[in-house]
């Protein structure tokens, strides 16, 4: 054998050991993997490339001895480690051990490291002294400070997602060929110990309320053969009794369109599902509430046409079945009455401008089967909210106004029939004193006839005649008191009583006891008095009738064309009050309008005559004049005056 | 006027003055008057055997002059009424009227048509009473007769012969002939045709 191949040989030896050293250095450098030898009679550390980084040096950077490691090796750990290291050694156990390491930069790794007092190929050569402790010794150390980190993250969000699934009362479970699995929180929702595993499906479904056990064994049966998911709310009795609501999902798994078993969570939603049963109850009663009080709740924004809220009755109060679902905000303002629309829009308009509160008190809406209701609709703007959002009441008020409709026909009635009352009762007055005036005038024609005819005699019987004569003048006297009674009757038999009157208040008064009847023909009182009109010595009552009187008088005059009726007052220079009141009806009858003060004269067919007559006479009582002018363009002025007395004179 | 001088008129009227007024009007013309203020006080009184006629306030205190006029001739009282009213109005007068009223006036009237009305009331009284007089005589007459006579007379005045009626009665007709004799001399009938209008008078019902 030559030389050079010998040299050739060994360098190509040497060439393969340079390799698999340089593929060791390589693959202890690609999995953080070190080795070391420590020679204890020496006290040398040979370390490998690797350990040298993995402790944070560069290769070989400098000789290491015992004293450096044992230096670096964390505080909190070294003692540990190093007792460890020294019982495993003595035990002949082979000391392997995770530690903390802090590099000259300052950062900590984590280690774990096997040491072995075998590292030649026999393993008995292990120099040991005298107590049996190897005098040389091999060991390895690989950094696993990212699988630790892992771990830990690990380990931190599986106690995340327990804490997670305690905190949220949710349990997750999984099922396939390798098993049954539940998490802990599902056995604490289920009341069940861990330690007795996964239930199987029998004694899950037991747990199941019996109500809803059938269909959760229908739902697991399909789970299982059609290797469907589900969702479902079910109700489950712990072992102690308790009663709680869960709602279960499950997922089936597929991986590479193959089907792997199921994972699913559970959920206690018990006090969810109590509370949405009350809310539920509540909105109920609220419903309910509304539907009896016939009002409606809503929530919109005008503005943008977005509704929030609207309660069934708000829809039913709209001629709307709310079972229909939503309906634009549009449809809702069509159902008002085309009358009543364009003040509903102006009121709202005005409303959201102003972002202002409203209350539409009254307007029509119109079903589709013809029935008009009457509602009352009420909106808060909302002050935090956007412009136009509203939310308020709406309310039926058809009954309130069929009601106040009913009172004021009863309320016309009442009037109508004081009217007539009065009418009738003048009447009869007119009747009664006709006829006891004509007794004694028809009484005196006759015997002014007899008369005649007893002087007709021959001769003439003059004793009779003079008897007749007496008659007639007995019956003329008679005739002359029936005149004064009725005189008397309408002074009700007394003087005026005179007092401080305010002829103001008077017609304040007399404008509201009258407003019916100028309502109902469509005519319109405006008083103009004289701002400085004084108070008048009067008899109130007997002022206020010839207020009645004239007024009465001229919404007569005025009730088939409705009008104006203006009173005005001004004084004379003389110091005299005139009042006048003025119609704009049908005018006085043509002639000689003193005679309308006459009594018993009437132009209507259904007047008394009366009523000038009294207030003539009434006036005149108080010193005044009554008189009536014809106005220029259309109806009748009725003007009196009184003696502008003042308190002064009282 | 004379005729009826012993004429009565009745007169009731609640208003004195003019119960005296139309009383003295009454008289002035030669009637008597008698005048009441109260229909019961009218009927308190005898008042037969003379025309009379009544002027009736229609407007009396306790009961209506259409009331007393119905009241009357319920009683059977025939008597012809004027009724005089202050206010009379068209349906009053016409159910007056109706009643069988001889003339409604309004008051104040004048008194010629007051005097008009008694005038003609009081004849139609005259002729009344003396037709109740007549009758009341006839039927003295038909009382007088015996039963066969006032069956034959019954059979006589519908028109049967004397052969009819002996065979209707069952008797000869020589006995008819004596009845019938008989009847016409009661009667103090002149002729058949006077025996009816008799019959027609005492309103003898047919025979069947």
């Amino acid at each position: 054998m030559a030389n050079d191949d010998v040299q050739k040989t060994l360098a190509d030896l040497s060439r393969d050991l340079q390799e698999s050293k340089a593929r060791l250095e390589e693959a202890q450098r690609v999995a953080h993997f070190g080795h070391w030898e420590w020679d204890l009679e020496t006290d040398v550390v040979v370390w490998s490339d690797e350990t040298y980084r993995i402790f944070g040096f560069s290769p070989q950077e400098r000789p290491m001895d015992l004293a450096t490691v044992r230096a670096m090796v964390h505080a909190e750990d070294r003692e540990r480690l190093y007792q460890g290291v020294d019982e495993d050694l003595l035990a002949g156990v082979r000391p392997a051990a995770e530690f903390r390491i802090v590099r000259p930069s300052g950062e900590v790794r984590t280690v774990y490291s096997l040491t072995s007092d075998r590292w030649s190929s026999s393993p008995g050569d292990a120099k040991r002294d005298a107590s049996g402790r190897p005098y040389k010794l091999f060991g390895t150390i690989q950094d696993i400070t990212e699988r630790k980190r892992t771990e830990e993250a690990l380990k931190q969000s599986y106690f995340y997602l327990s804490e997670g699934q305690r905190l949220g009362h949710m349990g997750s479970w999984a099922f396939n060929d390798s098993g049954h699995y539940w998490s802990e929180e599902l056995y604490r929702i289920y009341g069940l110990d861990p330690k007795n595993g996964a239930p199987t499906v029998e004694q899950y479904l037991a747990l199941i309320h019996p109500q809803d056990r059938a269909s959760m064994a229908e739902t697991i049966k399909r789970m299982q053969e059609e290797q469907r998911g589900f969702d479902q709310i079910e109700r489950i009795i712990r072992p102690d009794g308790q009663l709680r609501y869960v709602r279960a999902v499950a997922v089936p798994v597929v991986e590479q369109a193959v089907f792997k078993g199921f994972v699913g969570t559970t959920m206690d939603i018990t006090e969810h599902q109590l509370l949405t049963e009350e809310l539920r109850r509540e909105r109920a009663y609220l419903s309910e509430a509304q539907s009896l009080t016939h009002i409606g709740s809503w929530a919109t924004n005008f503005y943008t046409k977005r509704v929030f809220h609207l309660s069934d009755e708000t829809f039913r109060l709209h001629g709307f079945d709310p079972r229909n679902g939503p309906i634009p905000l549009e449809r809702f303002f069509d159902t008002i009455h085309p009358e009543d629309r364009p003040a509903v829009s102006a009121a709202l308009e005005n409303a959201i401008h102003a972002r202002a509160d409203y209350d539409i008190r009254e307007f029509r809406v119109c079903y589709p089967e013809g029935t008009i209701r009457f509602l009352r609709t009420i909106g808060h703007h909302n002050r935090s909210g956007e412009l136009g959002e509203y939310v308020g009441i709406t309310m039926d008020v058809t009954e309130r106004k069929q009601a106040e409709q009913e009172r004021e026909k009863l309320r016309q009635l009442e009037a109508d029939l004081a009217h007539i009352n009065r009418v009738n009762m003048m009447g009869e007055l007119a009747a009664t004193l006709a006829h006891e005036i004509k007794q004694p005038i028809a009484a005196s024609i006759t015997s002014a006839n007899a008369c005649l005819r007893w002087l007709a005699h021959d001769p003439p019987d003059l004793d009779r005649a003079r008897a007749a004569a007496v008659r007639i003048e007995q019956d003329g006297n008679r005739a002359a008191d029936v005149i004064d009674r009725l005189r008397s009757f309408y002074k009700k038999g007394t003087p005026p009583e005179p007092g401080i009157v305010d002829l103001k208040e008077i017609i304040r008064e007399m404008t509201a006891l009258l407003r019916k009847e100028t309502v109902r023909h469509s005519i319109k009182i405006r008083s103009d008095l004289n701002e400085d009109m004084p108070n008048v010595l009067a008899d109130r009552v007997q002022l206020q009738q010839v207020f009645m009187n004239l007024m009465l008088n001229a919404i007569e005059a005025m009730k088939d064309t409705g009008g104006k009726l203006t009173i005005t007052s001004r004084r004379t220079p003389s110091g005299q009050l005139i009042v006048s009141i003025e119609d704009t009806g049908v005018g006085l009858p043509a002639g000689d309008t003193e005679r309308i003060f006459d009594a018993f004269h009437s132009t209507k067919p259904q007047g008394t005559g009366m009523g000038l007559a009294i207030t003539r006479s009434i006036v005149e009582a108080h010193g005044g004049r009554v008189w009536a002018t014809a106005n220029q363009e259309a109806g009748a002025t009725f003007h009196f005056t009184l003696p502008a007395r003042t308190e002064a004179d009282a | 006027m004379k005729s009826t001088a012993v004429s009565t008129v009745f007169i009731i009227d609640d208003d004195r003055g003019m119960r005296q007024a139309i009383h003295d009007l009454v008289e002035s013309v030669g009637l008597r008057a008698e005048s009441f203020a109260t229909g019961e006080e009218f009927l308190g009184t005898k008042h037969i055997g003379r025309p009379s006629c009544l002027v009736l306030d229609v407007r009396l205190p306790q009961m209506s002059g259409l009331d007393f006029q119905r009241r009357l001739a319920e009683g059977g009282l025939r008597i012809p009424i004027i009724f005089v009213t202050a206010h009379g109005d068209i349906p009053m007068s016409v159910k007056a009227l109706k009643s069988g009223a001889v003339e409604f006036l309004t008051k104040p009237f004048r008194d010629q048509d007051l005097l008009d009305a008694i005038q003609q009331a009081l004849e139609w009284d005259g002729i009344a009473q003396k037709e109740q007089a007549e009758v009341a005589d006839l039927q003295k007459r038909h009382q007088a007769l015996t039963l066969r006579e006032r069956e034959v007379m019954t059979l006589v005045v519908s028109g049967m012969l004397n052969k009819q009626i002996a065979s209707e009665i069952g008797a000869s007709e020589a006995t008819v002939k004596v009845h019938r004799g008989n009847v016409m001399h009661k009667m103090q009938a002149s002729s058949v045709v006077d025996l009816v209008r008799m019959a027609d008078k005492l309103k003898l019902s047919p025979v069947k």
